[in-house]
């Protein structure tokens, strides 16, 4: 499985912002992450079923294991929401935490890149998250990373 | 002043009157080149559909030509997807389709997975679901792919009657909103005499593929199709780079559609003195067998024919199943025949056929296609046997049939067909060729060997011309560069050339050891 590429890096760190901010109008705690995927979830879960984006979430939490460290209590449930932020603290710092968000939405974007290509992917993000800019970057190379 | 009283205006009544005008019925395009034209036209509009098949064989993509045809933001489609292919990878690999128009994806065609209400709860829910998203949307085409796993998912919790009763809600409420159906599924055959889904579908599209020997023939079947009339029988179809193409057995021409002609002229084959012997030339609209075994010149006589007609301003199509179009060319250019400058400028068209496993209504599509594009006049097959070595086995059962379509559609239509085989040579009969196909040609010319004075030399002789009176004689010919050239009045001195073997019945006439009368082309 390649790695994350700068591409997908900087979406997630766009995407992953933007909930961040809202968090902050809203006053809400759940982590920047989980509201990205409760966002993603609508329209894939009627795309593929609850069950289809669930095994995608599980999926992307394996690979995001590889490349940042997720504690164990972070689960998928059935219906396929994120579970178990409230039991992180002081499980990991918060630089951890926020590079393991990036890295896990990563993932999640590059598996529905690879079924459903780029050009679908972006669309799905656009419409969810009309407000912030996705365009991918040309300057951002794998090299340049 | 009398005031005149306004008065309704009286309707008379008509003397004559028309007939009420009948319902319009509006056809939708499938997206398959040349299946609307089985299809009678296209798909009926609002009508409830099957697409059924065994696994492989086409369907999920069949329906994704459909909804990409014709899905409009403004006039969307809903495809649900229901147990089967999962939806993600479903979309993955449509989109190796050119047919796949990824922006309509999510704005003209939305996909919805019931495979969670499927699990979790019955049909009934599942129609209550395919109801809520088509009240919602509106749209004009509907698929539910793939129909089956939700009829057997629900045949364990409910029974026939309730199934039935739910197809038969779904029909209605479908075609009260207006919208065109495709169930899709996988069934076999046996299934369609009781199944109740067949009784209520409208139309119904069988799709099977065969594997024979080493190949794979596809084929499908309009079963169904009420309100029109759809081309009855197997049609193949091939699934390529845009998706399914489907190709009619009646390859979409029909003899009496073709204008008559008026006055049939004759046309040179480029050999002066094989025009002679046939009465001024071949008949426009003929269909010319070329017969002889290997090396007798049939397709140095087929691109003399080709280049006569080129030379007179008419276009023209090769179909080649054995050598390739350069060798062709090459060896026009040293029989002196330019087929390089007309190739450029469109007025000939090599088609090389050389796949394998293609079917017959195939090729037959691909050289009618080729025909249309330039306007062909003459047309060379060039030969028979590759033709039909390019054929999967199973196609080569339909071989002569869909031969004798083509060909009397071609010719129908004006176009002069020359054709070749390849026959063994028989050295006590002659034979023209190993197909019965005699009977679609007008017109037989066979080549062949014969042994004379101690050299293999040739003959010619004109069988059979079916537009008239033609020379009896046998006449000797060389391959010149300058092609096919027939060097001698008839042979009254020998019996039995056709034999290949003949006696003398004259007198030798002394004659010098000589080199071979006939330098092969050089280039």
């Amino acid at each position: 499985m390649n790695r994350v590429t700068p591409q997908l890096w900087k979406v997630s760190e766009r995407l992953l912002a933007h909930e961040r901010r809202e968090n902050l109008t809203q006053a809400t705690r759940t982590p920047a992450a989980f509201l990205v995927c409760e966002k993603l979830r609508p329209p894939l879960a009627s795309l593929m079923g609850h069950t289809g984006f669930r095994s995608l979430l599980a999926r992307a939490l394996a690979l995001s294991n590889t490349e940042a460290s997720w504690p164990g209590t972070v689960q998928v449930k059935a219906d396929g929401t994120l579970a178990g932020w409230d039991k992180l603290e002081g499980r990991i710092s918060r630089k951890d935490f926020a590079e393991a968000s990036v890295v896990l939405i990563a993932r999640l974007l590059g598996l529905l890149m690879a079924f459903i290509g780029e050009e679908l992917t972006f669309r799905l993000l656009r419409e969810i998250w009309p407000e912030v800019t996705l365009s991918p970057d040309p300057t951002m190379t794998e090299e340049n990373k | 002043m009398k005031i005149k009283k306004k008065t309704a205006p009286r309707i008379l009544p008509d003397k004559n009157p028309a007939p009420p005008a009948n319902v319009l019925v509006r056809k939708l395009p499938t997206g398959v080149s040349g299946l609307d034209e089985i299809m009678g036209g296209g798909i009926p509009e609002f009508s409830f559909n099957i697409i059924a098949g065994t696994p492989g064989c086409g369907k999920t993509t069949l329906a994704h030509q459909i909804v990409f045809a014709n899905a409009t933001v403004r006039k969307p489609a809903l495809y649900f997807t229901v147990l089967g292919e999962p939806a993600l990878k479903m979309l993955r690999h449509q989109q190796q389709y050119s047919f796949f128009d990824s922006a309509k994806v999510g704005r003209a065609i939305r996909f919805i997975n019931l495979g969670d209400v499927v699990d979790r709860q019955n049909v009934n829910a599942v129609l209550e679901e395919i109801i809520k998203q088509v009240t919602a949307a509106n749209p004009s085409v509907v698929v539910v792919d793939s129909f089956r796993t939700l009829v057997r998912k629900s045949a364990t919790g409910s029974d026939e009657g309730e199934m039935q009763s739910c197809l038969q809600r779904l029909a209605q409420f479908l075609t009260s909103w207006e919208a065109t159906t495709f169930l899709v599924g996988e069934y076999v055959p046996e299934e369609i005499r009781d199944n109740p889904v067949f009784t209520v579908a409208d139309g119904l599209l069988w799709l099977s593929q065969m594997t024979e020997r080493n190949s794979v023939v596809r084929k499908l079947q309009i079963y169904k199709l009420r309100g029109q009339a759809s081309v009855p029988g197997l049609h193949t179809f091939r699934i390529g780079d845009s998706g399914l193409r489907a190709f009619s057995r009646t390859l979409g021409l029909s003899v009496k559609n073709q204008p008559p002609l008026r006055r049939r002229q004759r046309l040179s084959t480029g050999i002066a003195e094989l025009d002679t012997m046939m009465n001024g030339g071949l008949l426009q609209g003929d269909s010319l067998l070329v017969a002889g075994p290997s090396g007798t010149g049939k397709s140095a006589l087929a691109t003399q024919f080709i280049a006569e007609g080129l030379r007179r301003g008419e276009s023209a199509i090769m179909a080649l199943f054995e050598e390739r179009p350069q060798q062709y060319t090459a060896r026009a250019d040293s029989l002196g025949l330019q087929l390089k400058t007309p190739q450029e400028t469109g007025k000939l068209e090599m088609l090389y056929l050389r796949p394998l496993d293609l079917s017959v209504d195939e090729i037959t599509q691909e050289i009618l296609d080729a025909v249309k594009r330039v306007g062909a006049k003459r047309l060379v097959i060039d030969s028979l046997v590759a033709f039909e070595m390019a054929l999967a086995p199973g196609f080569r059962e339909d071989f002569r049939e869909s031969l004798y379509r083509m060909i009397v559609a071609l010719t129908g239509a004006g176009v002069t067909v020359l054709t070749t085989v390849e026959v063994e040579d028989n050295f006590t009969a002659l034979q023209f060729s190993h197909y019965a196909i005699s009977f679609l040609t007008d017109d037989i010319i066979r080549l062949r060997y014969v042994e004379i004075d101690g050299q293999l030399r040739k003959v010619m002789v004109v069988i059979k011309m079916r537009g008239g009176n033609h020379s009896k004689d046998i006449r000797e010919y060389v391959i010149t560069d300058k092609g096919v050239v027939v060097i001698l009045p008839r042979r009254t001195d020998y019996n039995g050339l056709i034999t290949g073997i003949p006696t003398r019945a004259g007198p030798r006439s002394a004659q010098a050891d000589e080199a071979a009368p006939e330098p092969k082309a050089t280039r």
